[in-house]
């Protein structure tokens, strides 16, 4: 444990020794924003819920988690420290975790940092608390799957770019492929499994104000699959 | 104590490392001398767990790499090359990061910071960004990185590579310094740098072992002749031709010839075991004055040529 919050730390420091971390916290705050207020025409509304402000998060993290986990292994690998992290004794575990963990928590300010929308416009109207922390329970699994989706492509890419390509296509791939039955016939099987898939369907119920166990088991099971996936691609990279 | 057995490592159809087998005893410092592309790095590779060998063993501190790749890494300071550091970072807190990743507890690890900081001459940079530093500077927190848990072995990739002569100096002044307690291996393709810090030289060619031993050792089994270039003050080329036929500890390779002003000047390559003051004794014996004398080359470097050249391998 005090392995990974050392490598943790590590990661953070780094990120917030440049501008990397500062612009994509800006980036997703203004993004999400201006979705909401300007597009989405909150104020004009007249509807006291979040939903639509949460809703543009899965696109939004097309961008942002990318934008996260592109450094966490491309990086290491493009400046050589690849090679004196992994003579480090340290577990491979922990190493993968220690990043992971990182990445989590960049996600988390950026959440806590939203809560000034929430916060901002609570006096104009009747919000219900529940729904809202409901909300931001499943943007942090959502962050969480897809963050471990994109540490797991900066492992196996070759630069920071190319890692950032991949993984903001994987993203909106999975993110969306729940809406392809509705526009194209496929059998009733093959569209469920779609729909099932999609990382958005099982953001919706969030949405809603719903915490089903189902959906907290599906991110939880992609976050461990793709942690998993990289600690065996640090394995493999040993042995080729 | 490092011991290797029939290393082979494989990257795809390519054979980097093809058997290589090896020890350095306790407390000794051994450079691994070869050209670019002899299997220096993967073998540094293997003996710090980064590379897994594609067969054969290597036990680090009687650790094995493939089973107790912890403990190996726990007993080794590692240089790699070019010294890679997280450039965002500043020394002091690069080194901080080290000694936690190392596992010191906090009572020693700022004794161990400040430590490593001495010892490489870190003190006037530790609140810079590494990524501002001189080539200089990078190279002496990378191997401060490497000393910071005081390890038995230490394993430098090319360690002096791109530094000025002073700065050359200065790290092989550390290296030996270091070497006194503690198993050093080095690569280098720097002939002096072996000559100068290492007790044991292991030549490697094409992922090979072409030579071990001391330098002594190397050249004494290699029966490589010492070559001189000499000046001698004669009246003619001639003459020291007919006296050099009583010079019996070695053979001549160049045939004299006149240098002008009465200078002539010859070469001989002396026999295994004889030193440079045979000539001296010669020439006084025949009456004749050097007036210079200077080794051809260095002798590893003749047997480094000798062995890694293509084409001379059976030299």
């Amino acid at each position: 444990m005090r392995n990974i919050l050392v490598i943790a730390g590590r990661e953070l420091r780094s990120s917030f020794n440049t501008p990397v971390a500062y612009v994509v916290i800006v980036f997703f705050l203004l993004f999400t924003s201006v979705w909401f207020f300007f597009i989405q025409q909150f104020f004009a509304q007249d509807n006291a819920s979040l939903r639509d402000y949460f809703g543009v998060f899965p696109a939004a993290f097309v961008l942002l988690i990318p934008a996260i986990s592109m450094r966490s292994w491309a990086e290491e690998r493009k400046l050589g420290t690849h090679e004196l992290l992994l003579t480090f004794p340290v577990r491979d575990v922990e190493l993968v975790l220690g990043k992971y963990l990182a990445g989590m928590a960049l996600l988390a300010v950026i959440l806590v940092l939203t809560a000034a929308i929430p916060l901002g416009v609570t006096p104009f109207g009747p919000f219900d608390r529940g729904p809202i922390l409901t909300e931001y329970l499943g943007a942090l699994l959502l962050g969480g799957a897809e963050l471990s989706i994109g540490i797991f492509i900066s492992a196996v890419s070759t630069s920071q770019i190319t890692s950032f390509l991949i993984s903001a296509f994987c993203l909106l791939v999975l993110s969306f492929i729940g809406e392809v039955p509705k526009f194209v016939e496929m059998p009733d099987g093959a569209a469920a499994v779609v729909t099932y898939l999609s990382l958005d369907y099982h953001f919706d119920s969030f949405r809603e104000g719903l915490i089903d166990s189902r959906d907290i088991a599906y991110f939880l099971l992609a976050a461990f699959v793709f942690l998993y996936a990289n600690v065996k691609a640090l394995l493999i990279a040993k042995w080729r | 104590m490092i011991e290797a057995r029939d290393l082979v490592k494989r990257y795809g159809s390519f054979e980097a490392v093809r058997g290589v087998t090896f020890t350095v005893p306790e407390g000794q410092v051994v450079g691994l001398l070869g050209p670019n592309g002899a299997g220096k790095t993967t073998i540094m590779r293997i003996l710090t767990c980064y590379h897994f060998p594609s067969s054969g063993t290597a036990r680090v501190n009687a650790h094995d790499v493939r089973e107790e790749p912890l403990e190996v890494k726990k007993s080794v300071g590692y240089l790699p090359e070019n010294a890679p550091l997280y450039a965002d970072l500043k020394v002091l807190e690069y080194l901080r990061f080290i000694a936690r990743i190392r596992g010191l507890p906090p009572a020693a690890l700022r004794e161990r910071v400040e430590w490593s900081i001495a010892q490489c001459g870190l003190a006037p940079v530790v609140y810079r960004d590494i990524g501002r530093l001189s080539k200089g500077y990078r190279q002496r927190v990378g191997l401060a990185q490497a000393i910071l848990h005081d390890p038995r072995t230490l394993i430098m990739d090319e360690p002096t590579t791109g530094l000025d002569p002073g700065q050359i100096i200065e790290i092989r002044e550390l290296i030996r310094e270091l070497g006194r307690e503690k198993t050093v291996v080095l690569s280098t393709h720097i002939l002096q740098e072996v000559e100068s810090i290492c007790d044991e030289v292991i030549i490697l060619n094409n992922g090979l072992v072409a030579a071990q031993g001391t330098a002594g050792e190397l050249e004494r089994s290699l029966a490589s002749a010492v070559v001189l270039a000499v000046v001698v003050q004669a009246r003619s080329a001639g003459e020291v031709d007919r006296e050099l036929e009583s010079f019996e500890q070695g053979r001549v390779t160049r045939r004299p010839s006149d240098l002008g002003s009465g200078r002539v000047l010859f070469e001989l390559a002396l026999d295994t075991g004889v030193s440079e003051s045979a000539v001296f004794d010669w020439a006084v014996s025949r009456g004749l004055k050097i007036a210079g004398m200077t080794p051809k080359s260095s002798n590893l470097e003749e047997i480094f040529l000798k062995l890694t050249r293509p084409g001379q391998a059976d030299a």
